[in-house]
């Protein structure tokens, strides 16, 4: 099966309409809306090193010009001292896990290719976090640090950023939001007028 | 509700009902009557906190599926009730986005730390906080337990029997499907005969739920739509009047928007008001406070940051599997048995999806429409108990999470894969778990925002639970095979947190008795699913009611023969 494609324009077109509750299009409408960023907790270095590892994590070419932002989240969360209610016990506080964390990955670059995580290109880049996500990668920080579940942590949080973004959704055809006044078609192949068609 | 047990009584014996039963005896006799003794509190009034005047009746701490219920019938019944609440009061109709990450709001998000080799996600997956806890984002999954649920160590020779019949709960769990406007088939296809059926017919299957039907039947598996506490239909709600029809949009679990979910704000939450409860959200108890002969005396409180203190008679802890025991450690109460915070058990809740060249939209519809329970029991088990199988639809955002932690796509693999999101259907097992000394919940010496040791939640699935998965993971393979589903794969997952606080007939291994009542403490209750002995293999939400319901029940007659 080919991969679906919706068009675009689709949710941001719905939330202007009576389909969608004010609370709702408060929420999207804030993302799409999002002024430019300044790094609140991280250092611009590392807020920079996070930003190109998202740019491997969840690759935007379509976008290359403006890409959905997903280091933002992030940073905000941890300078608001935010939590999601949970953390491996395996890991630090989440301040002190992205810190080391992303001085890891600058060691995994530095080991494998002697030169920082930016300076590489995709492919290199991609190998520095094949390194984190599957093995033992190389650095001190790895030594303490659980490599496994900091890189899912990290990978979860920014994909969960990602899919929250209006423009995520119109991309695979996703229009929940767009909930009222009901859902009238639910089974199989059915769609209620707002929903998109692949295609 | 009049109980069996109590009517007999009262022909018996009126005058001595319960000489027969020696743990009512030994309760009877240790305890005064309260109107009778002025309660004695010599270590209360340090000057830091403003002094409450007023005794009241009862306190319930925690507004879930087991504090809601049972505030309503002490409310019904005339007491003087407050109930603290750790959360805000929401207007849901007003709040309530459609949108996952907006909805975070609803999860109890302080952190604990999990730990074990099958670290318990909490937060969004396991745990709620406010007015209605976590019943504002359960999937409101609510079919009944199968009786034999209640004797799995009598059946295998492992884990523990309930010191409560099914026969004891039925009657709570036909009121509640009742009150509650359940929707569901009738009559229902696994378990006794009911004498009366679900109140709703059930909501319309999704398309998650019409593929299971579809792969199910060709594996010989039998399904029904499910039992659901969203409505079909409008119906009356005593209390707060019409609750209108679900409207299918998916969102169970980030909050139900239009009060068709029976969660216990548009339950019993309107009921316990207009009988007068008095609920003070925002509300988190540091302490409780007790007089020389152990008896609680009353609680303090945070407000908004500012410190109360409210005094009471009885103690009703509500505040769910980790909250619960966390107090109880915090205050050393109720710690005689060694169990507290123990026994700690999880639902194998392992889900399984699949690609369809069919359209599926899995946001749409309650997310679990259909259910089997032909699995409860296998045939070819090679493990004790067993589980039950639902389809699920998936919100996006959860889907995408999963998807990173449990396949670990990254990169391009994994934008191409979520293009695929309208496609994708799941099943789920809900599947019992057996006690094991590896798992428990222990006070960590990180502290939290509030200077409090954070929990940390030990749990290591054990070989049963490991067996269970492999079997139910094998069932529902075959299950989407048959369906025609391609790209198959599965995400491991645990399921609600439990049996922190247990039940039992002795206080040496217990700390609560049937009817929720501390065995150390004579006027301390406990009722939520801390309290639950065995995990049963379904959906925790309406035991934990019928408990708590139960719990009020016993409670309000043993007041009543005092009084008398």
């Amino acid at each position: 099966m080919s991969l679906p494609t919706y068009p675009s324009g689709t949710v941001r077109a719905l939330l202007a309409t009576p389909h969608v509750s004010e609370a709702t299009r408060d929420a999207l409408q804030a993302r799409l809306d999002a002024p430019a960023y300044a790094p609140q907790f991280l250092a611009p270095e590392s807020f920079a090193l996070l930003e190109a590892v998202a740019a491997r994590l969840l690759p935007q070419p379509d976008r290359s010009d403006s890409p959905i932002p997903l280091a933002p989240a992030v940073d905000q969360r941890l300078a608001e001292g935010r939590a999601d209610g949970w953390r491996y016990d395996a890991l630090p506080p989440d301040r002190e896990a992205y810190r080391l964390g992303l001085g890891g990955i600058q060691e995994i670059a530095q080991a494998m290719f002697q030169t920082d995580f930016q300076a590489l290109d995709a492919t290199g880049q991609d190998a520095v976090l094949q390194a984190l996500a599957s093995t033992t990668p190389p650095g001190s920080t790895w030594e303490t640090l659980n490599a496994g579940r900091f890189f899912e942590e990290l990978l979860a949080e920014l994909t969960e950023a990602y899919y929250s973004h209006p423009l995520a959704q119109e991309e695979i055809g996703y229009v929940g939001m767009a909930d009222l006044p009901a859902w009238t078609k639910i089974g199989l192949n059915e769609k209620d007028d707002r929903e998109p068609s692949n295609g | 509700m009049p109980d069996e047990e109590v009517l007999e009584e009262g022909v018996l014996n009126p005058v001595k009902p319960e000489i027969q039963d020696p743990l009512l005896r030994a309760l009877l006799t240790d305890e005064p009557a309260p109107a009778a003794t002025p309660v004695d509190t010599p270590l209360e009034q340090p000057q830091a906190i403003a002094p409450e005047a007023d005794e009241v009746d009862c306190i319930v701490i925690g507004l879930g599926a087991g504090g809601a219920p049972l505030l309503a019938r002490l409310a019904m019944a005339g007491l003087k009730v407050v109930v603290l609440e750790a959360g805000p009061w929401h207007n849901p109709e007003k709040d309530f986005a459609t949108d996952e990450t907006a909805q975070n709001f609803l999860f109890w998000n302080d952190e604990r730390l999990a730990a074990g080799a099958d670290p318990l996600a909490m937060g969004k997956n396991n745990s709620g906080t406010g007015v209605g806890g976590s019943t504002l984002h359960y999937t409101a999954y609510t079919p009944r337990p199968l009786p034999d649920d209640l004797h799995v160590r009598r059946d295998f020779g492992q884990g523990e029997d309930w010191p409560v019949s099914y026969e004891e709960l039925e009657p709570y769990y036909e009121e509640l499907e009742q009150f509650l406007g359940i929707s569901g088939p009738t009559p229902y296809p696994w378990g006794p005969t009911r004498r009366k059926g679900y109140p709703l017919a059930p909501l319309p299957l999704n398309s998650a739920a019409q593929l299971m039907v579809r792969g199910a039947e060709k594996v010989g598996i039998r399904t029904s739509p499910a039992a659901n506490a969203a409505l079909s239909a409008r119906y009356y709600q005593e209390g707060i009047g019409w609750r209108e029809a679900c409207t299918n949009r998916g969102f169970c679990q980030a909050g139900c928007s239009n009060g068709a979910k029976a969660s216990m704000d548009v339950t019993f939450i309107p009921l316990a008001v207009k009988h007068g409860a008095d609920i003070r959200p925002n509300s988190f108890v540091t302490e409780i406070e007790r007089d020389a002969r152990g008896y609680i005396t009353g609680v303090v409180y945070t407000q908004n940051g500012i410190e109360q203190r409210q005094r009471c008679r009885h103690l009703f802890i509500c505040a769910g599997s980790v909250e619960t025991p966390r107090l109880l450690l915090l205050n050393e109460l109720a710690l005689t048995s060694g169990q507290v915070g123990k026994n700690l058990m999880a639902h194998p809740g392992l889900q399984v999806f699949g690609t369809f060249a069919d359209e599926v939209r899995p946001n749409k519809g309650i997310p679990g429409g259909l259910i089997s329970q032909d699995t409860h029991r296998p045939k070819d088990a090679d493990f004790i108990g067993g589980y039950l199988l639902q389809s699920i639809g998936i919100m996006p955002v959860t889907f995408a999470g999963q998807v990173a932690r449990g396949r670990k796509y990254w990169g391009q693999q994994l934008r191409d894969y979520m293009r695929n999101y309208n496609h994708i259907a799941g099943i789920n097992i809900l599947g019992d778990c057996l006690p094991h000394a590896d798992n428990y919940m222990e006070l960590a010496e990180e502290k939290d925002v509030r200077g409090l040791p954070k929990p940390r939640l030990h749990f290591t699935a054990q070989e049963n639970e490991q067996r269970m998965n492999a079997h139910a993971e094998k069932t529902m393979r075959a299950i989407w095979e048959a369906a025609g589903a391609t790209d198959i794969w599965s995400f491991q997952r645990y399921a609600h947190v439990i049996g922190t606080a247990r039940m039992g007939r002795s206080g040496d291994d217990a700390v609560v008795d049937a009817n929720g009542r501390a065995f150390d403490v004579p006027n301390l209750y406990i009722s939520d699913n801390s309290t639950f002995p065995s995990a049963l293999s379904v959906n925790p939400a309406l035991t934990i009611m019928a408990l708590s319901l139960r719990t009020a029940d016993k409670f309000l007659e043993q007041q009543q023969r005092r009084d008398a």
